[in-house]
């Protein structure tokens, strides 16, 4: 299992194909990924989730996008329309169905640029025969899930249940708690998947609503730097161009058939992309100062979260104290690669871990259950579903509750 | 890639198996009068391959690929299929993702092209099946005519789902006893060349693979007008032997059944006028090049 | 950091991905041993005893530099070449990564999708890849691991292969003249050759021109 990467100071290296310091065409310079985040002046912006993801889109040297309507992805997914519109993009389209989309997202990238889209809950089921083919062609395609309702009757309000379906595609998957988050993530996480010895798709998630409508104050980048452009030589597979070799190259062959091949092979391409996810770590660690954050995991009682529970966890966690009942909080940034060790060490002083989320599977809790020592110390919940909001109250209740302490009677919903 | 990067580093070409010397002696990369008569004379960007002894979907690939205009900067996308047993073996890159998503993943594809090599013309051919292109595709088919994505759809129409083993597609004619298809297909077999002229195809072409020189100006107008004006669809009649009971040599005879008077592939074409514009003026082009060629360097 | 040990096989039915066991890929400026993070310089003389030491070490070149796609990789197959006769060492090309119908010919070329034919056939004991894309050499080097006794080496042009016994990364022509000069080296020192004697084969357009032996 895995072992926690060193650290070490390391310094991602993104594409360098392209001159540091060189304009686009937009006037627009090509920065490091560091020295964007980490050495140029950030200035506080009041914005929408939705604006905030224009924002990222806008210094993201995107090549292709490829849009389609589903509540709360839609009004992110035509600000991009915008800036192709502006010149920010070099292509853009409306495809005709998630799964369409995610055809044409993997014919770009099959064909050298850098793509992004979003989608939402259905959206999402209707794309999924097509995340684990961009994963085993190794395609570092970003697509943004502003999560919503999977399941009849139809429901538009944030869910974060499809992020369960797409845990074994073989993407990243990383979890957004806050529109900060949201900007952050998407520009680290091309620059991690983009990596050779990545190189898979990524899915930015986001709580639908909670994150995407509401606004929230964020720090931004000047927009004069953006992203240095993905350079399509650097994969671990021959880009379909017709400009390298082999020429005598089918993306991606039938590796079945009996007449020629061990299934060993099978096997071991499935294998190489959970390889190559695991592989993001060491990406990951420094970009994102890690993949968990931890506040007193010192302390008894723990709160692991990803997504906006981390924020009603961490209000629950003050009202909690102001009761003399002190809590820690873990949040869990990157759900693939899981952070297995970090978690483990995180909660080795736990003696009761509360896991709140906002879908009915528990899926979060599964992966914590499935992967530290003495887990009947995971407390599955509290769960909320279909766009119900996850009061901080909530969290103090079942929490006194499990441990057996004096709870104010509530009244019932509705 | 131009022609002359088609070639082994010569430090090791002599490690090479031969296929590979033949095909950077003697294939037909860059060679603008190329098509099918070149087969037999030089190498073909195709290698053996697992399809059934005699099935007309091995001859029709090998006329395609004669008659690309421009193979050294062509990529194909495929679809799940007998197709797919194929494009291992081809010299020119191809993309197989999934069954039906084929012209999705063409339209992706052509526009990036498009956009990372505005200078060279990148032609982006689609070669599916019947049940990829009809069935489970037609949706996305069908959307990249309306869009006009400029790239061509090639079907090899073998009038059934021939790799999972004879089962009913909306190309299979009606009445037509098959899995799924107990008591017989009930509907008629689907107006594809139609469907496409309405939806936005600026060259359609229905035929059968019988004659090589057809099948070649078929997928040459295709290409040339797929560059300049909108998309482009070639129905080509491939029948399956195996599922419909025929010996490896009654293939021929099969299409020339279909083509011939009152047949389901009888030759047809729905062109545009600006397309026939534009291949009117490709001819005199032609013409006026190779009336050139022939006269004496020092005449 | 303990790490989990990439050595040659066979390991098993079907070995692990050493990235998924937690090994890390190296930095530039290193390389890895078995999976343990070394600094480059170590590498070469460990990947030259390995050569030296072999008695059919043979350099399986990938379609990134079997083909004169671009202007310098005709550098590196030179320099391939000049690396296979210094040490002397077999090469036996990895043409392209399809899976070849109905076979490929195992004492000539060599297939990703069943390396282990070539490796078995020839009895190939220590192996360089060189020019073959991460994606098709990391399929190849976990079944080399799994199902034959080949000690692997990649010389990548990337991040490197956790897959392989040893891996360099950021591999180009200096690295394979640096190779090449520190198994001289090694020689001048008294480190002979285990080599096998063998006839190099020569390929043509009409078929075998000088056969293996
Ligand atoms: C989503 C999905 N559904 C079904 C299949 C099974 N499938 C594979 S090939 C095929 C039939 C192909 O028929 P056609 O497109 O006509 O090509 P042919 O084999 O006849 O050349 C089917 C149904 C699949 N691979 N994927
Ligand atoms: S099953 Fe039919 S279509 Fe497929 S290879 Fe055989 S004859 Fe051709
Ligand atoms: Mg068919």
């Amino acid at each position: 299992m895995n072992k926690q990467v060193e650290l070490k100071n390391k310094r991602v290296i993104a594409s360098n194909h392209v001159k540091l310091g060189q304009k686009n065409q937009k006037g627009q310079t090509y920065t490091d990924i560091n020295d964007i985040f980490y050495k140029a002046k950030q200035t506080p912006n009041f914005l929408t989730g939705s604006e905030v993801i224009r924002a990222a889109i806008k210094v993201a040297s995107v090549g292709t996008s490829v849009a389609y309507p589903i509540t709360p992805q839609s009004e992110a997914a035509a600000l991009i329309g915008e800036l192709y519109a502006e010149g920010y993009v070099d292509e853009y389209f409306r495809g005709e169905s998630e799964f369409a989309v995610m055809g044409q997202c993997a014919g770009a990238a099959f064909g050298g640029h850098r793509v992004f889209t979003t989608t939402a809950g259905p959206g999402t089921l209707r794309a999924m025969e097509n995340f684990p083919m961009w994963a085993g062609a190794r395609l570092p395609i970003q697509v943004c899930v502003t999560c919503r309702g999977i399941n009849s009757p139809l429901s538009i309000q944030p869910d974060t249940l499809e992020m369960y379906y797409l845990l074994e595609t073989g993407m990243l998957i990383w979890h957004a708690e806050t529109a900060q988050d949201l900007f952050d993530f998407i520009l680290k996480g091309f620059i991690v998947a983009e990596q050779p010895d990545v190189h898979v798709p990524i899915a930015v998630c986001c709580d639908g609503f909670f994150v995407t409508h509401t606004k929230d104050t964020v720090d931004l980048p000047p927009d004069d730097l953006c992203l240095t452009p993905y350079d399509p030589y650097r994969n671990p597979q021959p880009v379909m161009d017709m400009e390298t070799a082999p020429i005598r190259m089918m993306r991606d062959p039938f590796i079945m058939k009996s007449n020629y091949i061990s299934y060993a092979t099978h096997a071991s391409w499935q294998q190489e992309v959970k390889a190559a996810v695991e592989r993001s770590r060491k990406h990951t660690i420094p970009l994102l100062d890690g993949l968990i954050d931890e506040e007193n995991t010192d302390r008894e009682i723990l709160i692991v979260g990803s997504g906006t529970a981390v924020s009603q966890a961490r209000e629950a966690i003050r009202l909690l104290e102001e009761e003399g009942i002190k809590a820690g909080l873990v949040k869990i940034k990157t759900i693939r690669p899981f952070p297995y060790e970090e978690v483990r060490q995180a909660t080795k002083n736990a003696k009761h871990i509360f896991v709140p989320e906002f879908n009915l599977a528990g899926w979060l809790a599964r992966e914590i259950k499935a992967n530290i020592p003495d887990n009947e110390r995971v407390y599955v919940g509290p769960h909320v579903a279909g766009g119900m909001t996850m009061p901080s109250e909530v969290i103090v209740e079942e929490i006194k509750k499990h441990l057996g302490m004096e709870v104010a009677t509530r009244g019932t919903l509705g | 890639m131009s022609k002359e990067k088609i070639v082994l580093c010569e430090d090791l070409a002599d490690v090479m198996p031969p296929e590979y010397h033949e095909l950077v002696e003697s294939a037909t990369f860059g060679n603008q009068d190329r098509g099918w008569k070149d087969i037999g004379s030089s190498k073909e960007l195709i290698e053996q391959h697992s399809l059934c002894a005699g099935c007309p979907e091995s001859i029709a690939f090998r006329y395609i690929l004669a008659s690309l205009p421009t193979p050294e900067d062509t990529v194909f996308v495929g679809s799940t299929g007998c197709t797919s047993l194929v494009f291992p073996h081809v010299a020119v890159h191809n993309i197989h993702s999934l069954f039906g998503n084929q012209n999705a993943v063409a339209s992706g594809l052509k526009r990036t092209l498009k956009s990372r090599f505005p200078d060279v013309e990148k032609d982006v051919v689609v070669l599916a099946g019947d049940g990829a292109t009809v069935d489970i595709g037609l949706d996305m088919t069908m959307q990249s005519w309306f869009r006009q994505e400029k790239f061509t759809t090639i079907c090899f129409d073998n009038e059934l789902y021939a790799n999972t083993g004879g089962q009913e597609s909306g190309l299979m004619q009606k009445g037509f006893v098959a899995k799924m298809a107990p008591k017989g297909k009930n509907f008629e077999k689907v107006r594809l060349a139609e469907i496409a002229r309405e939806a936005g195809c600026a060259y359609v072409a229905v035929l059968t693979v019988s004659k090589p020189n057809r099948v070649e100006q078929a997928i040459k107008n295709a290409v040339l007008v797929a560059r300049e004006v909108g998309p482009t669809f070639v129905q080509l009649y491939t029948p399956c032997i195996l599922e419909i009971g025929k010996q490896s040599m009654e293939g021929l005879d099969e299409m020339k059944d279909a083509e011939s008077i009152g047949g389901r592939f009888v030759q047809k074409e729905y062109i545009t006028d600006e397309a026939q514009k534009l291949l009117d003026s490709i001819k005199e082009e032609t013409k006026a090049r190779k009336q050139a060629a022939k006269k004496p360097v020092n005449a | 950091m303990s790490h989990y040990e990439v050595k040659a096989g066979p390991e098993a039915f079907l070995p692990p991905a050493a990235a998924s066991m937690g090994n890390v890929l190296p930095d530039p400026g290193e390389a890895h041993i078995g999976g343990k993070i070394v600094p480059e310089e170590e590498a070469y003389e460990k990947a030259a005893r390995m050569v030296l030491g072999a008695k059919v070490p043979t350099i399986f070149p990938g379609p990134l530099v079997l083909w004169k796609w671009n202007d310098h990789v005709a550098e590196e197959a030179k320099a391939i070449r000049e690396l296979a006769l210094e040490a002397p060492m077999r090469i036996i090309p990895m043409a392209d990564y399809r899976p070849k119908y109905p076979k490929i010919n195992q004492e000539v070329e060599i297939n990703p999708n069943h390396p282990n034919l070539t490796i078995w056939h020839n009895k190939i004991d220590v192996c360089i890849f060189f020019g073959v894309h991460c994606h098709m050499a990391n399929l190849s080097l976990k079944m080399i691991r799994g199902g034959t006794n080949c000690y692997t080496i990649a010389m990548c042009a990337m991040a490197g292969d956790e897959d392989a016994c040893l891996s360099f990364r950021d591999a180009d022509l200096k690295m394979i003249n640096k190779l090449k000069a520190t198994i001289k080296k090694l020689k001048s020192e008294g480190v002979e050759s285990q080599a096998e004697p063998f006839t190099q084969f020569v390929m043509g357009r009409s078929g075998t021109i000088v056969a293996p032996a």
